[in-house]
Parts: structure tokens; sequence; C-alpha cells
């Protein structure tokens, strides 16, 4: 020990690392407790985020354009197409269809989206979501074939040449049927197709309406999307169906809206049964130390101070287990990412804020209630009848 | 000795209290003032009240009434309340030595005085009771004499005013109680020491007795 500029020993022989240090033993059941919980509760956690970081990586294509379609018609009339170029925010627009790519996510499945754009209107589409072609070659006009950024191609199995939808099994809900030609990478998770295909009359491709995509002025995208959804028939009724970055926003949030209550009380629940058990755990290690507390008390030490002492000492077993658990959470969630999520073009977030945070209550109620527990049987003790017991 | 020298001063002091559904006094009407550098023997039978006395004197059991001085000002409220004044003036050595197990001679006697100047004064004393070389000991390594001889170091730390010592040489054979009674005697000299015991040959070391019966003052 050595004194402090004040004159004050350190380290203090009260100090909750010197308990530590030589209590090894005793210290290791509440640190695993810790640990566990906290490891099992990132591992829980962290996986949710797949949800939101999936369905984001799939609307990423779409959100960097703006979808029209009609909302009270099939299919645009030439009175809609003129009231739509009138947007004063608009750059261009091009007619497009787009069918869904089953996709699996963690739990259930998701959907990518297959657009079909013409020809001529490829290169602009492509330069806006941020997609290249790396292998392979684009469709060929008229004819089945489909482009497909790797994440879905490695998520689905499929390899060059392969052939998927309805026709090809029963079970896949794209229409039609599509031949794999060609691999793209970039930001934006999406497939493309030939409109020309896409649009035969006989086809079953044909049901699916065709919609406009937006591109807005540079910088103009607020007004472009607010002129597009302000657009109304003589009744003041909307009549198109708008799809932008807010909105699929909007519906990722509506779709996990329940999730945060549910992982709150998950969290809640399990840090209230840790608090008890670290605290009836405490209590069992408080009942072996009367005589050390009975003696402190004797040899003037206020409760106040020995309860700070102990809670001092419990929050370091606890933030000790916190610290491993959460070590060992994130390295299995990583694991867990790496090995089995991104192989099925799954994608989550590590680390993740959330189960950090959230887990925090765990070591943080632990000590609250351990404390207060312990608190409550040193107020009630009386050191002269610890030393009469023990002189006895 | 005048009053300016008291250290420590029971007026009338009596002790009452409930034991399961028996009612008990432990202690009437005691008066006792102790000055500085006086020792003050209180004997007696078993049940006498000695250790509740000594209680008292501490702050440790807050007397039923009666008032206890300690340098002159009340010690007011029990165990706690009176802690702080405890911990700086009062030093207690108990029959049992009390040591906390996981920390070492040197860290017991400075737990509650973690001060660099009570450090050095548990050096000096370390050497002068003969355990300088255990200070870096844990209690479980310890005999019997040196657990109570730490106690002592502890009891000594903070440089007290008083010395509340009960049955310090109880479960000692004669040598080593001998040995710790004059450890005690001689670093008690700048304070007022009282000591609870039943063992007479010790009374050579005191100044005075008190004899207490059924927690009655009774004359010598």
């Amino acid at each position: 020990m050595t004194a402090s500029s004040s004159g004050v020993l350190r380290p203090s022989p009260l100090s909750a690392w010197l308990w530590l240090r030589r209590h090894p033993r005793q210290a290791a059941p509440l640190v695993a407790i810790q640990a566990l919980v906290t490891a099992l509760l990132v591992m829980i956690i962290t996986p949710t985020n797949a949800f939101r970081a999936t369905s984001e990586a799939y609307a990423e294509a779409l959100a960097r354009v703006t979808i029209a379609s009609p909302l009270r018609q099939f299919a645009f009339d030439d009175d809609l197409l003129a009231r739509l170029d009138a947007n004063p925010g608009q750059a261009e627009r091009v007619e497009a269809k787009m069918f869904w790519l089953k996709m699996p996510m963690i739990v259930g499945q998701g959907f990518a989206p297959l657009i079909a754009v013409p020809d001529d209107a490829r290169d602009a589409f492509l330069e806006r979501v941020g997609a290249r072609l790396v292998e392979g070659h684009w469709p060929r006009p008229g004819t089945d074939d489909a482009v497909l950024h790797d994440s879905l191609i490695t998520a689905r199995g499929f390899r060059l040449g392969d052939a998927f939808g309805r026709l090809e099994d029963p079970a896949d809900p794209t229409p039609g049927r599509f031949v794999v030609v060609g691999r793209l990478e970039g930001s934006a998770r999406l497939g493309i197709v030939d409109h020309a295909y896409a649009s035969r009359p006989a086809s079953v491709l044909a049901r699916t309406p065709p919609f406009q995509l937006v591109y807005a002025k540079a910088g103009r995208e607020a007004e472009s999307d607010a002129y597009l959804r302000d657009l109304v028939d003589d009744e003041g009724r909307s009549l198109l169906h708008v799809v932008d970055r807010a909105y699929l926003a909007e519906r990722i949030d509506e779709s996990l809206a329940n999730l945060p209550v549910l992982l709150g009380f998950i969290t809640a629940a399990v840090a209230l049964v840790v608090a008890l058990v670290t605290s009836l755990l405490a209590v069992v290690a408080f009942q072996a130390r009367v005589d050390e507390f009975g003696l402190q008390l004797a040899v003037g030490h206020r409760v106040r101070t020995l309860v700070r002492k102990l809670a001092r000492e419990t929050a370091l077993v606890a933030t000790l287990g916190w610290a491993i658990g959460l070590g060992i959470g994130l390295t299995s969630v990583t694991l867990y990412r790496d090995l089995v999520l991104e192989p099925k073009g799954i994608l989550m977030q590590v680390p993740d804020m959330r189960p950090i945070l959230l887990s925090l209550l765990v070591p943080t109620l632990s000590t609250v209630v351990a404390s207060f527990v312990i608190a409550r049987r040193l107020r009630g003790m009386d050191p002269v009848s610890v030393i009469q017991r023990r002189g006895a | 000795m005048t009053d300016a020298e008291t250290v420590i001063e029971a007026r009338g002091v009596g002790l009452s209290y409930r034991d399961g559904q028996r009612h008990v006094t432990a202690l009437h009407d005691i008066d006792l003032a102790v000055a500085r550098g006086e020792r003050v023997a209180l004997v007696g039978p078993s049940g006498s009240g000695k250790s509740s006395l000594l209680f008292v004197l501490g702050g440790l059991r807050r007397p039923t009434h009666g008032d206890v001085l300690l340098l002159g000002r009340s010690l007011v409220g029990g165990a706690d309340a009176t802690a702080d004044v405890r911990r700086r003036h009062v030093g207690f050595l108990f029959q049992e030595p009390f040591l906390v197990p996981y920390l070492t001679v040197r860290e017991n006697a400075l737990a509650h005085v973690p001060t660099a100047e009570a450090s050095e004064r548990v050096e000096a004393l370390a050497v002068s009771i003969g355990i300088a070389h255990l200070l870096d000991e844990r209690p479980h390594r310890l005999s019997g004499g040196e657990r109570q001889r730490a106690g002592l170091l502890r009891a000594l730390a903070a440089g007290p005013d008083l010395i509340l010592a009960d049955e310090p040489t109880a479960s000692l054979d004669h040598a080593t109680g001998r040995a710790v009674l004059d450890a005690l005697a001689a670093h008690a000299r700048d304070a007022a020491l009282v000591v609870a015991t039943h063992d007479l040959s010790m009374l050579d070391a005191v100044h005075r007795v008190l004899r207490l019966a059924d927690g009655r003052q009774t004359p010598g």
C-alpha cells in the first residue's frame, strides 16, 4: 500500500478490487451468471437486427428512385401520364414492371425486387441504383434472361444457367420462368429482367401492371415525391400509389413495430431474474461475512460506508461478468453472421448497440437490488450481538 | 487529575433491553470517569455488566438513561451515529481479535484509518509488539497470540484517546496474555484504558479497579 498525495492509502483495504483479487472463487459464480446472461442477451437480440438490415438492403434499390403506380385504374392512361409529366421536379420517367424474388430471412422469407426495364433505359437505371454487371451478360431482348445481384445468387444457391420461377418450381412465388445469365454487384440488391419479355400479352407476367420509375432532378427528390403524392382526382382522392424512400422506411418500421417492446420485455424479465439470483447469492455471501461487517461497524465504519463497499464489490463483479459476456456474445454473433447468415444473403449488424445497452440493465439491476437487500441487512445488524456471539 | 484530562465519563448510566420475553437491566446508574493515561479494570463475574459498560462507553450501545461523555462531548445516538467519533477516538480490543480473513495484518489494522500517518504508526507499533515480520501475512497463518497482537495493532492504529478492551487475554495462555497486556499498557500511556477482565493477574497493570455485580458498582 502507498499513500496518495492526500495521505490516504491506496489501494484502500476496503477496495472492491482487493476483495475480488482475493476471492476469485467466491466471485466466479456471480461473474459466470452475469457473463452467460449477457452473452445470451447479445446472442438473442443482435440477430433481430437482421430483419431490418436485410429488408433495408432489399429496399435500397427502390429507395433511389420513386415508383408511381395508378391507384384507381389498372394502368396509366394518357391523361394520367400527362399529369405525371407536369411534375416540375421530374428529370425522367421510365415504364417498368416489378416481380419479387423470394429470399431467405433470419426467420421466414423476404423478397428482393426483380425489375423489368426497357433496354434503352437500363444503363440509366443501374447508374441510379448503383449496380454493375460483373459476370455474364445483360438480358437479351425478348428472352427470359435475368441478371441478379451477387448476394441473391449466393443466397438462393444459383449458378449461371439455373432457372427459377413458378413455372420451374410451383412453390416459387416469382411468376413465370427466368434463367440466371449474369451477376451484379453494388449496394442495391436486385435483379434485372427484360421488359419486353415481361410484357408479352400471352404471358402470365402480363398480369403484373406496369408502373413508372420516376427520376427526380438532382436535389429535388422531395419536391418530386410531394408532387406525386399530391396528385388527386376531382373528388380529392389520391391518384397514385407512391413508393419512395420515406414510404419504404415507414413500411419497414411498421413491420418491426413490436420488436423493441418484445426485446425490452425479454431483457427486463431476464435482468430482474438475474438481479434476484444475484441478490440471493449476495445475501449468502453476506451471511458468510457477518463477523467482518460486525467488526467494521464496531470499529467505526458507518453502515453507508459498508453498503457502498458491498455495492462496489457487486458492481465490479457484475461489470466484469457483463464485459466477459459481451465478449463472448459479440464473438458468437460475429461467427454466426460470417458462417451462417452471410452465405444465405442475410445481413446482420455487429456490433449492435441495442443489446449492448439493454444488457447493461443486467449488472445495473443486479447491483441496485443486491445493494438494497444488503443495505437492509446491514441496517438491522447489531455489531455488539456479532461480537458477543463470537466472544461467548 | 483535573476534569480537562478526562477522556471518558459515564454519568448515572443505565442500560436495559429486551431479550426475547425477558426484560434485562444490564447496568444501574454507573458513574465512571477515566483520565488520559489512566488504566481502569472492570472486574466482576460473568453477566455483571462489564462488557455492557464497555459497549456503552464506546458508543456501541445507547444508554437507557444517563449520559456518556467522550472528550467532554456527549456520545449521542446508536452505533451508526457514533461511528465517526469511535473511528477517530476509540480503539477496541476484543476477546476474539476479529481479523478480516482476506486482509493482511497491516490491512486489518488500517481498514478503518487508511492514512499515511496511521500506516507509519502501525509500522512502529508492529516492531515494538514483535509482529513486524507478520504485517503482510493473512490471519490464518498466525498463532492465537499473534492474532491478538494484530488486534491490538488495529486498536492502536488511529492513535485513539480511549482504548476499550474486553477480556483481551481470555483465550490466551498466561505468558502470551501477559505479553499482550504489557504491550497494551505500554502503548496506552497517552490514552485512557478501560479493560474488562476475569484475569486477576491483570490488576497490577491498572491504576484503578471498578467492581461490578448485577450491573451495579460494588465497593472494592
